[in-house]
């Protein structure tokens, strides 16, 4: 899945957000050195840009892949797909439904996108469920069970599953599956969340629900639970033509970094984080500060999450401490709407650093790891899937072995620019829309037998 | 072909315009990986799974993840091997497994067996590396496969060369790598075409030595072109 907002557009990034922009306030900045310039970021989101075709995707996977993709998409054509997930924006699902339907489309395979509507007393329980399925406590109550199952009926009478394909994402609408006995369609629940560790009560109400699906599909054989029917690895991915991911004009590069205060004459490296513990900003921190006796560089650590989250604002402010105002490092607290800056700033890092103490799959590892960018990330999550230690990045373990990993890649160029290489093929290869697409034409085909 | 045919071709004309007895079509094939039911933390549950696990599962791990990491050219060899080396920390079993050579294998049950002697032989010599526990399992995983219908073809050797340069790293992988299982002879589908449809005995021999495991699948792709496109030359025709 997805997880900027953005979508790629043809239009160069400067236009559109001047007028909008306006220099940020709030106490977080009070903490940056006084040389350095207030950034100027875009108050509001700008309008999201129209989807991609698939021809667009041909100079970056290349002509044969995009036709092998055709191949695989040939005895689908004319068949109906329907997916279904409980929000339209907002989330790694949606924005990745919103990329890949119009590439199944254009494919001829016909995919519709529903939603699963219900009250907030739904939207609380399934929020609870979300919660309980990755590892917290909850008392299941008998309300609860009864909210679920009445708004999934509910949405089972309200939707038609006349399609040969339906995809249920994730455990809201996984209920939806009763509607299985009177339709022809092969049935998958497509997981996005860690099951491995779940609320056992909680587990073991949705447990039947997800049995009756003809295939699961998970991110992580981690994140997979025992199950009697098959199931399928799909990775997440990210959109390469993407507002996060396209490829940007140097100018714009250079703008973004004049507009932050970060000298692009001096080497830089980069953690793009929300501002969370579980992100491990102060462990960065100490890591440059071990570093920085050896080497010269700048520190950036660029997110957000300090405005609507409590907690985030508590741990930006000890990471504003923890700077001791030391002018190389730029703190940058970002709006949910900021992609094309987060773009930038990746393009203009010499290392990308994503020490997570815990970590789903890692979105923001592959997104570094498509610019090319020498890569040093912790060995939690899925990030060892991506980062292969020494081929496509340097897995590290502490801040020790952070620190040490800084000082190797910003002096032996020629083998950080070969990790860099080597990262971006790991992601073409695994990691990009196409091949989601790809792996969901394929696994429609072996459902119906069409092998 | 009686006559040495490049030769031939040579005094006919381009070599490259030599055609073959009958084309090469370039085929590929998309694999959609599978969650299996194993997942050994220890030697010994990776020599249980062995013998439990599906051929698609020895394929995925062996065969398929060359292709999903066709970038490493040094250091990569199978993901059990890796798994060994990373997460378990046994070195010598990690050297062992990674010495593997899947070319040597026309069939996954004769690979599954070597695997297993491996570790059994391994196990055997360090008793005490039988319990060690891994920090995460191996999570067995195999591999569902849909044949691709061909691409292009190829009737003249100049046209070969054309769609190796054009085709996917799947189909090069398709036909170079995953070929002996399907032929169930130690050789790949290019070299046999040389051979037989071309009569470039040399050349076919020549593409058999390519070391897939010190180059790139991409580097693979630019020595078969080398290897086929030097057959042209003058100094090289009547390779047979």
């Amino acid at each position: 899945m997805t997880e900027d907002a953005g979508r790629p557009s043809p239009v160069a990034p400067q236009e559109g957000r001047s007028g909008s922009e306006h220099p940020q306030s709030g106490k977080q900045l009070d903490a940056r050195p006084a040389a350095r310039p207030r950034p100027r970021i875009s108050e509001t989101p700008p309008p999201a840009p129209p989807a991609p075709h698939l021809a667009d995707y041909a100079p970056i996977i290349g002509k044969s892949l995009l036709d092998e993709l055709r191949f695989v998409a040939r005895p689908l054509i004319g068949k109906r797909v329907k997916m279904v997930n409980s929000t339209a924006m907002g989330g790694g699902v949606a924005e990745m439904l919103s990329r890949l339907v119009p590439l199944l489309d254009e494919l001829e395979v016909k995919t519709s996108w529903e939603l699963m509507t219900g009250g907030n007393d739904f939207f609380e329980v399934t929020k609870s469920f979300h919660n309980a399925l990755h590892g917290e406590k909850l008392t299941l109550t008998q309300q609860a069970r009864d909210i679920f199952l009445l708004n999934t009926e509910r949405n089972r009478q309200r939707m038609s599953f006349d399609e040969e394909f339906v995809v249920i994402h994730d455990p809201q609408p996984a209920g939806l599956v009763a509607g299985k006995d009177s339709s022809s369609a092969h049935w998958v629940w497509r997981c996005h969340i860690d099951l491995s560790h779940p609320n056992p009560e909680v587990w073991e109400f949705l447990r039947p629900m997800v049995e009756r699906y003809d295939t699961a599909v998970f991110s992580s054989p981690a994140f997979a639970r025992s199950l009697s029917i098959p199931q399928a690895l799909f990775y997440p991915c990210i959109d390469p033509l993407s507002e996060k991911n396209k490829d940007l004009d140097e100018s714009y590069i250079q703008a973004i970094c004049d507009n932050f205060g970060i000298d692009r004459s001096r080497p830089i490296v980069t953690q793009i984080s929300r501002f969370d513990r579980l992100k491990d900003p102060l462990g960065v921190i100490r890591a440059y500060k071990m570093a920085k006796k050896y080497v010269d560089f700048q520190l950036v650590l660029a997110g957000g999450g300090a405005s609507d989250d409590p907690e985030g604002a508590i741990v930006l402010k000890e990471v504003y401490n923890a700077t001791e105002e030391d002018p190389d490092i730029i703190v940058l607290d970002l709006p949910p709407w900021s992609a094309l800056e987060i773009n930038a700033l990746q393009r203009a890092s010499t290392i990308v650093v994503q020490k997570s103490l815990k970590e789903g799959f890692g979105l923001t590892v592959t997104e570094a790891l498509w610019k090319g960018k020498p890569t040093i990330a912790s060995a939690v999550g899925g990030i060892p899937t991506q980062v292969i230690d020494r081929q496509t990045g340097m897995l590290v373990h502490s801040v020790e072995g952070c620190a040490y990993q800084i000082r190797y890649l910003l002096t032996h160029q020629e083998f950080a620019t070969q990790l860099g290489r080597n990262g971006r093929e790991h992601v073409k290869e695994n990691f990009l829309m196409t091949t989601n697409a790809r792996r969901w034409l394929l696994l429609f085909r072996i459902l119906s037998g069409l092998i | 072909m009686d006559k040495t045919a490049v030769q031939e071709q040579k005094r006919l004309g381009d070599p490259l315009d030599l055609r073959a007895r009958a084309p090469f079509e370039f085929k590929s094939a998309a694999n959609l990986m599978f969650i299996d039911r194993e997942r050994p933390r220890n030697i010994g549950e990776l020599l249980d799974a062995f013998h439990t696990c599906s051929e698609e599962s020895i394929f995925q791990h062996t065969f398929r993840t060359l292709e999903e990491h066709h970038f490493i050219k040094e250091g990569f060899s199978n993901d059990f091997a890796q798994w060994t080396y990373v997460e378990l920390g046994e070195v010598g079993l990690g050297e062992r497994l990674a010495s593997l050579d899947v070319r040597e294998f026309t069939s996954l049950e004769a690979l599954r067996s070597r695997l297993a002697t491996i570790v059994e032989e391994y196990g055997a010599e360090n008793p005490k590396a039988r319990d060690r526990e891994a920090s995460k399992p191996f999570y067995f995983c195999s591999s569902k496969k849909i044949v691709l219908p061909p691409q292009r073809s190829a009737a003249t050797l100049g046209e070969f060369i054309e769609g190796l340069n054009l085709v996917s790293l799947h189909s090069i992988h398709y036909h170079f790598i995953e070929a002996r299982l399907r032929r169930k002879l130690e050789s790949n589908d290019f070299s046999i075409w040389l051979r037989r449809d071309m009569g470039l005995e040399r050349e076919a021999d020549l593409l058999n030595q390519i070391d897939i495991y010190t180059s790139t699948l991409e580097g693979v792709r630019r020595k078969i072109i080398s290897i086929v496109r030097n057959a042209t030359q003058p100094n090289q025709a009547g390779s047979r």
